[in-house]
């Protein structure tokens, strides 16, 4: 009988005490409604202040140096990008821990606060999820059309990919929301997408393409009006050299090398080292069978089922991807298991070639390039395994030794001890055209000279070209605080691993 | 036993069978309860409920609670068979996962647990019914209408594109409209109240309601809503930055002050009621209720501790994120010391399994989150499936099990009738359990290979494929969730139809009203 006892201690100062200045122990802890509205808000209100309220008076920090504003088809894009809920499965912020020193690999820079601190980057994109990679730092990491091709449905890029198809998206959307997803990454990222577009025009010039055709465009295409244009040379001129026709005949005085102008073109954006490279792995069932896997795995998206580069993704792609059943594929100039080697490790900028360099070993992708030799023999036909008979040993063809004997480059280029490593537009020239050297160039017919200065320009042209238009549309879109104009004379910087 | 500790013990058995409807009877209560704490007392509430605005709400939730498994079950086939839907723009992925997550949030519990305040609130206060049941019924009216709108805004493309805000603007000012109006109804029929002193449902239906309401209205409301506020942006703030912690703040409000909150409401309401036992403390209860409010407001920015945000709102969100486990375990403890040598009501009350079902899966959702709150720990599973296991965790096995408790007890209760079928509702129950178990399981194995992955260098795409198992099994167990979604509808609605003019039926109704007769007493305040 505790509860009695308490009651007798407590009754005479309850009941002497003033009226509603003591009250009953037992009825001191009942909630009352006063106290329950009025101090739930002042409970609510305290670490709202401190976690909503506080940010936004004690952290605006300065934009970033590496911040760009977005284009106005860009911020459209932008806006095609939030309602269809792009950011569930691609995140927009690159952690500390997800950045590598590699050269492949997707995440070149952490995400710094001032990189969002204006209203381009409102309504926020961090997302909570990466079921897809983060794209942040998505821009000038594929060309164009690769977005294009990848956004009508992903397993045309992708084979294993699970996004899905965004193919109800018309023309002009496809165009904004490949400029913002292209745009993303600030400066850095600018860069890029400026080589991807010099890189693309001195390609499709080189292998005398048109230009990659809009969404709807492509999507009318057929499979067999693919193959058709691939085999009879329709939207395309299938590189090969040897057979480029009548347009180039005007430029052929021009031209001093030995080589044909297209071949010069493959052969000078691969790393001078792998130009006649052999594989170093022996030639093996299991390692031609594992190389044939994995080409099935990642390959025939763009390569096609047959690996001769007709595919649903061919629609969109210009250059087309390469076919790999010819004689010619398997020797040539730039053919080497080296050259491809290389190609499949770091991609090929202005293609839609990717970097397979962070998604397969190195020796699955020296098995992968040991397989494609097989191809011209009927090592992809379906119902038999490649073998071993069915390898194409690839011997450096005479013109190429006697092109390596004209075109010494003395000395190898380092970017990391010349005084030029600083030089965004420079490494990202170097980027496109790996096996050139400042000084050296060559010459394309319906281009012009190819060098690592006229690349730099060109893409420092185009940067600042999509500068100014973002600028243009960030200040015309009002309203909002505008970050000092000396922020846009901040240069860009480049990850020196990434070029 | 149990009355010992029972304030009103000598007034419970002396209780009028008469409804006290009167305004003399009330200030006679008030003026007892003036006399001093022993004369607190509940009234017996042997009247008939008037219950049409829980009615409405709970309705409406249990066809909602389909809709939501509905784009669920869509988005997890997706996951498995990314070409199952061939490109149709109002069923891809992406759409269809903001609309499943909205519509769990606001429209299957939301709606759930208002009906469950609007339940249990007469019933704790000693009235006949709300302040204004018809104003419960319009506001409920306006809120389905808005949810549709929303819906059809979001998979049409117009959804905002905000995390957890992807409704436009109007269906944001909507939703807070109701919510005020709930407000309302709920603090006017605490004013004319009969039961004095306010049991500890009734502070957590007050104040939830008001919490979650200015968060939402501070998150997505306030702020300048964009160049169409009808279809477009809900409010968002001009800098990036403070959009993305803003953003974050309030999302996770919604689970800690308005899905924890109503939870702990509910469990504090049957658990009492069905076993037919006193709370076990009433300070605990103070403690789960100011310790929760104090604490949770300020964990949001824990989704972003890898972010660039400040280090000092990342410290903020971490402590305050483990530190939550205060008023947790007060409040486990307290239903874990009420339920102390009762446990095979567990067995024999089905609703009551729903809810201490739920009420477990809460506890572990809290552990589970105060760990992934740590920022090791969470640079390892943030971005990872670990999310969306522990986001199922509380709002599937914790808020939604418990849920169906609520919706298997009130609903019989508000038709009269007995349910329809123990053995569907068995079925939902045992469908439902294991298959969250299930896909918990495999969200959380998924999470491993993920963060593994990632973390020594491998990128998204190469997991994919040893995903791919994962996600069949999330889409397999999701299935028996929506079969779970389905019985429930099926049973409810033939409950709603189930002819009890019989003899036979009034007898089994007498008692088999969710397992228990219908004359016990409502839990009260003790202190």
């Amino acid at each position: 009988m505790a509860e009695k006892d308490s009651k007798k201690r407590w009754e005479p100062i309850y009941r002497s005490a003033p009226p509603g200045w003591a009250t009953h122990p037992r009825k001191r802890m009942l909630m009352t409604p006063m106290l329950i509205f009025f101090g739930g808000i002042f409970a609510f209100a305290v670490p709202t202040i401190v976690a909503a309220f506080f940010q936004m008076a004690f952290f605006s920090p300065p934009v970033s140096d590496n911040w760009a504003p977005y284009g106005e088809q860009a911020a459209r894009g932008r806006e095609i990008y939030l309602a269809n809920g792009c950011v569930y499965c691609h995140s927009g912020f690159t952690r500390p821990q997800d950045v590598r020193h590699g050269l492949y690999y997707t995440y070149p820079r952490i995400s710094l606060p001032g990189d969002y601190a204006t209203s381009d980057e409102a309504p926020n994109l961090w997302g909570t999820a990466r079921i897809g990679p983060d794209l942040s730092q998505e821009g000038g990491f594929h060309p164009s059309d690769w977005q294009r091709a990848h956004f009508s449905d992903p397993r045309f890029t992708t084979p294993n990919s699970i996004m899905p198809r965004f193919n109800f998206l018309s023309d002009d959307e496809f165009e904004a929301l490949t400029a913002f997803v292209q745009q993303r990454g600030g400066k850095a990222a600018l860069v890029r997408y400026a080589g991807q577009q010099v890189a693309k025009d001195g390609m499709l010039a080189a292998m005398g393409m048109p230009a990659p055709p809009a969404k709807s465009e492509a999507e009318a295409m057929t499979l067999a009006e693919v193959a058709r244009g691939v085999k009879m040379g329709g939207f395309m001129q299938m590189n090969m050299g040897m057979d480029m026709g009548g347009g180039m005949e005007g430029g052929e005085e021009e031209h001093q090398s030995i080589l044909h102008p297209h071949d010069e073109y493959m052969l000078n954006f691969v790393d001078r080292t792998y130009w006649v490279m052999s594989n170093p792995l022996p030639v093996t069932d299991y390692n031609l069978l594992r190389g044939r896997m994995i080409f099935q795995e990642r390959c025939i998206g763009c390569h096609g089922v047959g690996g001769a580069g007709v595919s649903l993704a061919t629609r969109f792609l210009r250059p087309v991807p390469f076919d790999f059943t010819t004689q010619e594929a398997a020797q040539s100039v730039f053919t080497s298991e080296g050259s491809w080697y290389y190609k499949v490790l770091r991609g090929v900028r202005g293609t839609a070639m990717e970097n397979f360099g962070s998604r397969l070993r190195v020796d699955d992708i020296w098995r992968v390039v040991m397989f494609l030799k097989t191809i011209p023999n009927g090592g992809l036909v379906a119902g038999s395994v490649p073998t071993i008979d069915q390898y194409y040993q690839w011997t450096p063809p005479p013109e190429l030794l006697q092109y390596m004997k004209q075109n010494p480059v003395e000395k190898a280029f380092d970017f990391t001890t010349e005084d030029t490593a600083d030089e965004p537009f420079l490494l990202e020239a170097h980027r496109i055209m790996n096996g050139m050297a400042p000084g050296y160039s060559f010459h394309i017919p319906g281009f012009g000279d190819v060098s690592l200065e006229r690349f730099a320009q060109l893409i420092e042209e185009e940067y600042n070209r999509l500068l100014e238009e973002g600028w243009d549309a960030f200040i015309a879109r009002d309203g909002h605080p505008i970050p000092p104009a000396s922020q846009m004379e901040i240069p860009p910087e480049l990850s020196k691993e990434l070029r | 036993m149990a009355d010992e500790t029972r304030l009103d013990a000598p007034e419970e058995q002396g209780r009028s069978a008469h409804p006290p409807t009167d305004e003399g009877r009330r200030q006679e209560l008030q003026r007892t309860y003036g006399a001093g704490p022993e004369t607190v007392t509940g009234i017996q509430t042997r009247y008939r409920h008037d219950d049409r605005t829980s009615r409405w709400w709970l309705v409406s939730s249990v066809f909602w609670f389909v809709a939501v498994t509905t784009f669920g079950i869509i988005i997890a086939t997706e996951l498995a068979e990314p070409e199952a839907f061939q490109g149709v723009s109002w069923l891809v992925f992406s759409r269809v996962r903001p609309a499943h997550v909205e519509g769990v949030i606001f429209a299957w519990l939301t709606m759930m647990y208002f009906g469950a305040i609007f339940y249990f609130s007469p019933r704790l206060l000693g009235t006949r019914a709300l302040w204004n049941e018809t104003l419960g019924v319009v506001t409920a009216i306006v809120y389905n209408v808005a949810l549709i709108y929303g819906f059809v805004a979001i998979l049409g493309g117009g959804s905002t594109g905000r995390e957890y805000a992807e409704f436009p603007w109007i269906v944001d000012l909507l939703i807070v409209g109701c919510f005020v109006s709930n407000i309302v109804n709920i603090v006017m029929t605490v004013s004319i109240r009969l039961v004095r002193p306010l049991y500890v449902s009734m502070w957590w239906a007050i104040a939830a309601p008001i919490w979650v309401s200015a968060s939402i209205f501070i998150e997505n409301v306030m702020w300048h809503p964009g160049p169409n506020p009808l279809w477009g942006m809900s409010g968002f703030l001009e800098n990036g930055l403070h959009d993305a912690m803003i953003n974050w703040w309030g999302n996770h409000n919604l689970f800690g002050l308005w899905l924890t909150p109503v939870l702990v409401a509910v469990t504090y309401y049957f658990v009492p009621r069905i076993t037919n036992t006193a709370l076990y403390s009433h300070t605990l209860s103070l403690i789960s209720f100011w310790g929760l409010v104090f604490v949770y407001a300020a964990v949001g920015d824990h989704h972003l501790l890898q972010s660039p945000s400040p280090g000092w709102l990342k410290t903020i969100a971490s402590i305050n994120s483990v530190a939550i486990l205060i008023p947790v375990f007060a409040f486990f403890s307290n239903i874990f010391l009420t339920m102390r040598g009762q446990w095979d009501r567990f067995f024999t009350s089905l609703a009551l399994r729903f809810i201490i079902t739920g009420w477990i899966f809460y506890l572990l959702v809290n552990l589970q989150g105060a760990l992934q709150a740590i920022q090791p720990f969470n640079v390892y599973v943030h971005f990872t499936y670990f999310t969306i296991g522990h986001a199922h965790l509380a709002l599937l096995g914790g808020f939604t099990i418990l849920g169906m408790g609520v919706i298997y007890y009130m609903l019989p209760h508000i038709f009269n009738k007995p349910p329809y079928s123990r053995t569907l509702a068995e079925w939902q129950y045992w469908l439902v359990t294991l298959g969250f178990l299930a896909f918990f399981i495999a969200m959380t194995i998924g999470a491993f290979v993920q963060g593994q992955s990632w973390l020594s260098g491998t990128p998204e795409v190469n997991v994919l494929n040893q995903l791919h198992l994962w996600n069949i099994m999330r889409a397999v167990s999701g299935s028996m969730i929506y079969t779970a979604a389905w019985i429930q509808l099926v049973n409810i609605g033939l409950t709603f139809f189930r002819d009890t003019r019989g003899e036979e039926a009034k007898a089994a109704r007498k008692d088999a009203i969710a397992g228990h007769p219908a004359d016990v007493a409502e839990p009260q305040a003790t202190a």
